[in-house]
């Protein structure tokens, strides 16, 4: 569905990613792992068209993200749930959806489906993203990538600073997305966090997609985690 | 003509200002809040509603009222146009780098001038105002016999410029109806926030950019517009609006467009105030002053929020 063939990319005159190749097959939970700076952000940016691919290519159910431009992205029916959240933090939570549901021009049946799920956030509609908890902002990260109705949603690091209870319910969201239907590239520091719901692992190093195993094998391999994460 | 009336003539004349001055500088604060973007040729976007609400006028002589309603909508139009060209041909192409976007804007300025001095010419030209009625107004006096309404000699405004205060925050409530209200106010408050999050959730930020900074000019052209009849168009009249659309957005804070209207009233009416009891000059300078003590003592401005 997601195919990655040697992507490079480059901020400014930086070249960051070298050789990422992977992809990520219809409903599977995938997850990107690597060391702090491997460059699991910058490919899902790219991914994403908000850094450009000087190399390689990109596509998606068979169409070219090469040539798009990166507004066009989400309409490919690929969402974004960056690292740290990027909410619209000045903005309520029921203006985040909003934003969330203009892509596709989706109405209320998506909002209200959407917020099924989340009912904290249902409860919070008119307060400012910004005054919601830390989970809480996540939540609304993934409500508002919902939105789109996403065959294929890109979390960078949920799980980054919340209490372990939000962590529980971060993964439990997760999974629920996926059962929805969606694949998912998860991009996590934490193992532990990951290789219960994860399918397949994709290790990143120094911009370079070092291997892709499936889940169980990392489980029985801990040189592995030691090798590419250095634990 | 007594300190009360007087007071009150300059209080008006400063409320034209301030009127002019709201919509010029909260052009300016728009673009700099969405975008970042310092505009050095706003003054010049206001200029050209002057010289272009000239011409719409002058080609309908006949029909004074027609020419200026046509004006009133045409040339902020058609400024904004010009304004939206500009972003898109030159400040996207330089990705809206901070410090080339000055320099760039700068240049666009000088374009502009030297243009408006190539066609249109040296002169000051008037526009015709569509209604411009002598209305003398009343002053109250307490008198022996209590309090009386008397009518002071030289005490008095035109019904234009009653027209343009109405104007102006017509127009300025009209904008906060978009902002907050609808849907294109959500596309850009959503780019100014986060435009990376904006453009993954499918919003065109290129193209909102371009809106936004026609927009911030096509306001500085309608205030423009709304003056002319006051004031005359000439190629240089761009750069009291500007100085002064700086100082009002400094003090009320970058990108705060409340704290831009109540800095205009302030600036706007001050400068009345100050122009007729004293001079003109002085009011700019110490416009200047309360400026340079903002920056010292209040960066973020009366209004803006403090630095996180
Ligand atoms: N905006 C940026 N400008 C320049 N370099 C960047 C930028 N963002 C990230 N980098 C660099 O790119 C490399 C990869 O970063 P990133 O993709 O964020 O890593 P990860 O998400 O795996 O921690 C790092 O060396 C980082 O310093
Ligand atoms: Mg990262």
């Amino acid at each position: 569905m997601l195919e990655l063939k040697q992507v490079g990319a480059a901020y400014d005159q930086v070249q960051v990613l070298f050789d990422v190749s992977m992809n990520v097959k219809p409903g599977e939970i995938h997850c990107l792992l690597g060391r702090n700076g491997a460059g699991k952000t910058t490919t899902l940016k790219t991914i994403m068209g908000l850094v450009t691919a000087n190399k390689g290519t990109l596509s998606f159910n068979n169409v070219s993200l090469n040539g798009l431009s990166a507004h066009q992205i989400p309409k490919q029916k690929i969402a974004y749930v960056p690292q740290g959240r990027g909410l619209f933090t000045e903005l309520s939570v029921a203006q985040n959806i909003e934003v969330g549901l203009m892509v596709r021009g989706k109405g209320t049946s998506t909002k209200d489906k959407v917020l099924e799920l989340f009912p904290r956030l249902k409860e919070r509609l008119k307060q400012r993203a910004e005054t919601l908890s830390g989970g809480e902002q996540q939540m609304l990260a993934m409500a508002r990538a919902l939105c789109i109705e996403p065959d294929l949603i890109l979390l960078d690091e949920p799980t980054e600073g919340l209490q372990p209870s939000m962590i529980q319910l971060i993964r439990d969201v997760t999974i629920k997305m996926r059962d929805e239907g969606a694949a998912i590239l998860l991009v996590e520091q934490r193992i532990d966090a990951v290789l219960s719901i994860a399918d397949r692992v994709s290790f990143i190093e120094r911009g370079v997609i070092a291997e892709t195993v499936t889940a169980s094998s990392v489980q029985n391999n801990p040189a592995m985690l030691t090798r590419y994460l250095g634990v | 003509m007594d300190f009360g009336p007087h007071l009150f003539l300059a209080l008006l004349e400063g409320s034209i200002t301030a009127a002019v001055l709201a919509l010029t500088a909260v052009g300016l604060s728009l673009v700099f809040g969405i975008m970042r973007v310092v505009n050095v040729a706003h003054g010049e976007f206001f200029m050209l509603g002057a010289v272009f609400a000239w011409w719409i006028t002058s080609m309908l002589g006949a029909h004074p009222v027609l020419g200026f309603v046509l004006a009133l909508l045409f040339a902020p139009l058609l400024v904004g146009l010009i304004a939206a060209t500009t972003d898109y041909l030159i400040l996207r192409r330089i990705n809206y780098n901070p410090e080339r976007t000055i320099v760039a804007t700068i240049g666009v300025l000088y374009i502009i001038q030297q243009l408006t001095l190539m066609t249109f010419g040296p002169e000051a030209r008037p526009v015709t105002a569509p209604f411009n009625k002598r209305i003398a107004l009343p002053w109250f006096e307490n008198g022996a016999d209590g309090f009386t309404l008397i009518w002071p000699w030289g005490l008095g405004t035109t019904t234009y410029k009653l027209a343009v205060i109405v104007a102006a925050v017509v127009i300025l409530l009209m904008l906060w109806l978009v902002l907050t209200r609808t849907k294109w106010g959500l596309i850009m408050r959503a780019t100014q926030l986060n435009s990376d999050m904006a453009t993954a959730h499918g919003i065109p930020v290129d193209k909102v950019y371009a809106m936004v900074f026609g927009l911030g000019a096509a306001l500085a052209a309608l205030g423009a517009v709304l003056v002319v009849p006051i004031q005359q168009a000439h190629y240089l009249m761009g750069a009291d609006p500007l100085l002064l659309s700086f100082i009002v957005v400094i003090i009320g804070g970058l990108g705060s467009l409340l704290g831009t209207v109540v800095a205009a009233v302030f600036i706007g009416l001050s400068d009345g105030i100050i122009s007729v009891f004293f001079s003109p000059t002085l009011a700019k300078i110490l416009a200047t002053l309360l400026v340079a003590f903002v920056l010292i003592f209040k960066p973020n401005g009366l209004f803006g929020k403090s630095a996180e």
